[in-house]
């Protein structure tokens, strides 16, 4: 890397300040920085495949920072692979992030530690701070602080990844359970005349939202990792991910709205062509409209929740429980509500224990809605994972199989160890294997 | 540093450079929790996955499906539309005029059994083309009414047919208003074939929502009658048409349970149906249809369920195949670094 400095301690500035005149030096100096800066764009011009590093100090920032000179400055600047401007004032800090993000439109970030920072870090789009010798004023002006400056490595390349993708995700999924449960409701608009009747019982539309897909979603924007800490760090490109906004492009929105739209269709059309009409269950009853909000409305909830599952790809007790509990406290309220006298469960009396759990058709028409419903995801995921892979399926498909295959070698090496150790002594190469086995095994834990 | 820098972060600050031990007190407890290091299970969609969830879906679904048909087919159902047969001739370029008049409505129909047909058999009536399901109607009624008599009173929610001449109507509201008004009688070698109308609405019905109590009282005393008149004798938890007709339907194509015939029927014996035409559904271009059904351990007769399985299966099959043969033709050896994207172009983004 090359160097280009730009500096006012210079004989002929110095010779000036000597001279004491305010004006002669600033115009003097002015015109030094100027060249500086001409000469050193007439650098980076000639010489475009090797990489440059701009050093300036806080007086030549000064007049950098002129009117009639900013433009060629930032110019210089944006050229160079990296800047270090020394010496600076608090506030050259802030006006040059300023001018950075003025300039070129990009994110930036601006770590310090120092009261000094302050203005730099509010001015950045993100501003971390680091707490500890000079106190806590960049703490309290930040947005994160961290506590020693390495950590900033995790913070962008673990914490960052994930939290790119955890939030991408949620909203993505956000749209497509509200789609597909309020497009069944204006499906059902179609066939009563567009009235205004709703599908549902109105406590089942309240609890949407609130009781039976909220807890999923939660796991899945708090929890979720798709590439675990270790090959975050390991793997620094994949944090390209966040910066080229491959996880959250318009593509991917509307695909994800599709998806709710195919869904509800599915739902919609599979549910009432299945038990409207005909008897439902062996004792002639045929199916009334509660009967239908509640089949349809079990549909809807499996499926949501089961596409989440297809979705996430890291289980822990907390998304089983999230998910699977869900589930299982639509059927809970069901029941409970059911319960209730007629006064205020209207259409949902007892409309779980007597009408629909003894009916065959119930249970056979959810799985084949659910079903349904999700082999398009599925199909696509398939497809889209071996045909083009993104990054993180990649890692994740290596640190697959390279975990198996250590344990291949670790199982067929214990074997042999364990015939071998019939015999006095383990050959040498056996035990230098068995070594590095447990130190990438103990690397691996940590 | 002032000296009001607190004591802990001066313990902090001093340990950045000191010794291992100082610095820890700082470090927050550990916990698999808050470290996001719980033991987890993270499924991925490889070749054998996704194969076996294709092919475990097919052999589910097709059986499912082979047998759902069978029990559909083993149902045997009659169904003889006749709101159009059942207008005299003369009458039939007006049959609004026709339904409403005071004119004979006796219609008498034949029905053939194809097949054999096990009791007990079910009697529908079956109306197309009526908006049971329109949220104006789906209000009107008033389920505190019906339930116990001492809310006779409480019409608030029945308009228009809350109360005819001053005194509330009990049952009120536009669904108690439009009771499906047409019989049947049923005939076989000239002799009667008894209808069973008890027990065919549900049972939560009769017991919670339609009081013991309730006798019907001013109902259908207005100039315009909508449909069946109650005997005032009766209370409601007994008027079983009513309860079932109450219940609203989901679609405006709809059946409702009219009763029970306790005997077999054989093939090719011919019913014959005295059936009054009483129902006006001709100002809406409604259909009506007689419906007699047995049912199977899965319900009535249905071949959507069964086709639906079988498509479903056949639908994954077909995908486990393409998968194996795209798997089989074109491998690709997964976790091969080659493929990372910075394996590849090396330098560049």
């Amino acid at each position: 890397m090359k160097q280009i400095v730009i500096t006012l301690e210079l004989p002929e500035i110095e010779a000036l300040v000597k001279h004491g005149d305010k004006e002669a030096i600033a115009k003097a100096s002015l015109d030094c920085v100027k060249k500086q800066i001409n000469e050193g764009k007439l650098q980076v011009g000639k010489e475009s495949s090797i990489e440059f590093g701009l050093i300036i100090d806080g007086k030549s920032l000064t007049f950098a920072m002129d009117k009639t000179l900013v433009n060629d400055f930032m110019d210089l600047a944006m050229s160079c692979a990296t800047v270090i401007c020394c010496r600076s004032s608090p506030k050259q800090k802030a006006v040059i992030t300023r001018l950075v993000k003025s300039v070129t439109g990009k994110t930036t970030l601006a770590i310090g530690d120092g009261a000094n920072d302050v203005g730099m870090l509010q001015e950045a789009d993100i501003g971390v701070g680091i707490s500890g010798v000079e106190g806590m004023q960049a703490v309290m002006a930040s947005d994160f602080a961290i506590a020693q400056f390495r950590f900033l490595e995790r913070l962008l390349l673990v914490h960052g990844h994930w939290c790119y993708r955890r939030i991408s995700m949620m909203i993505c999924y956000f749209f497509y359970k509200n789609i597909t449960f309020g497009f069944t409701l204006f499906w059902f608009e179609a066939y009563t005349s567009f009235s205004g009747q709703p599908a549902y019982n109105d406590w089942y539309m309240s609890s949407y939202n609130v009781f039976f897909t909220s807890l999923p979603v939660i796991a899945l924007g708090v929890f979720d990792q798709d590439v675990s800490s270790r090959l975050c760090l390991k793997h620094p490109s994949l944090y390209q991910e966040g910066v080229q906004n491959l996880l959250f492009n318009w593509v991917l929105i509307l695909g994800w709205m599709f998806n709710g739209l195919l869904s509800s269709i599915i739902i919609f059309f599979l549910t009432t062509n299945s038990i409207i009409g005909q008897a439902f269950r062996k004792d002639g009853q045929v199916t009334d409209y509660s009967i239908l909000g509640v089949t349809m409305y079990t549909c809807v909830v499996w499926t949501v929740n089961c596409q989440m599952a297809l979705s996430i790809n890291y289980f822990t007790w907390i998304q089983h429980l999230f998910i699977w509990g869900s589930i299982a406290l639509w059927y809970i309220f069901l029941v409970v509500y059911g319960s209730i006298p007629p006064t205020l469960s209207t259409t949902a009396y007892k409309v779980l224990v007597e009408a629909c759990a003894p009916s065959i058709l119930y249970w056979l028409t959810t799985l084949l809605v659910v079903i349904s419903a999700l082999l398009p995801l599925l199909s696509y995921r398939a497809f889209q994972i071996r045909f083009r892979p993104m990054e993180h399926d990649k890692i994740q498909i290596q640190r697959r199989r390279s975990e198996s295959l250590e344990r291949d070698v670790a199982q067929s090496r214990l074997s042999e160890s364990s015939e071998t150790r019939n015999s006095s002594e383990l050959p040498e190469e056996v035990r230098i294997r068995i070594n590095s086995l447990k130190g990438s095994s103990r690397r691996k834990n940590s | 540093m002032s000296s009001y820098t607190p004591s802990s972060s001066a313990g902090g600050v001093g340990s950045a450079d000191s010794a291992a031990p100082r610095r820890n007190s700082k470090r927050p407890k550990y916990s698999k929790f808050t470290q996001q290091e719980l033991p987890a299970c993270k499924p991925i969609l490889t070749p054998r996955w996704v194969i076996s969830a294709f092919m475990l879906v097919s052999i589910v679904f097709i059986p499912i499906g082979v047998v759902s048909l069978l029990a559909s087919r083993d149902v045997v159902e009659i169904i003889d539309r006749y709101e159009t047969e059942c207008v005299p001739q003369n009458f039939r370029n007006n049959r609004v005029s026709f339904i409403q008049s005071d004119a004979n409505k006796t219609c008498t129909r034949r029905l053939t059994v194809t097949k054999h047909m096990k009791q007990p058999i079910y009697v529908y009536y079956q109306l197309d083309n009526f908006y049971q399901n329109h949220r104006r109607y789906v209000k009107s009624r008033s389920d505190s009414q019906l339930r116990d008599n001492s809310s006779w009173n409480d019409v608030s929610s029945c308009k228009p047919e809350d109360d005819s001449n001053g005194l509330p109507i009990v049952p009120c509201g536009l669904i108690a208003w439009s009771l499906f008004n047409d019989t049947y009688n049923f005939s076989l070698n000239n002799q009667q074939l008894a209808v069973n109308k008890r027990e065919i609405s549900w049972k939560s019905d009769r017991d919670h929502k339609f009081g013991n109590d309730v006798l019907p009282r001013n109902f259908q005393n207005g100039t315009l009658k909508g449909g069946k008149s109650l005997d005032p004798t009766v209370p409601l938890s007994q008027q079983e048409d009513l309860i079932v007709w109450m219940r609203t339907a989901a679609l405006p194509t709809f059946r409702k349970l009219y009763g029970k015939i306790e005997r077999d029927l054989q093939p090719n014996e011919v019913i014959h149906v005295t059936l009054e035409n009483n129902y006006n559904t001709y100002s809406f271009n409604g259909k009506k249809k007689l419906v007699l059904s047995t049912t199977s351990w899965l319900g009535g007769k249905n071949d959507f369920l069964g086709i639906a399985y079988l498509t479903i299966g056949g639908l994954c099959f077909f995908l486990a195949l393409s998968f194996t043969v795209v798997y089989l033709v074109k491998p690709r050896r997964l976790g091969d670094p080659s493929y990372l994207s910075w394996n590849r172009n090396p330098g560049g983004h």
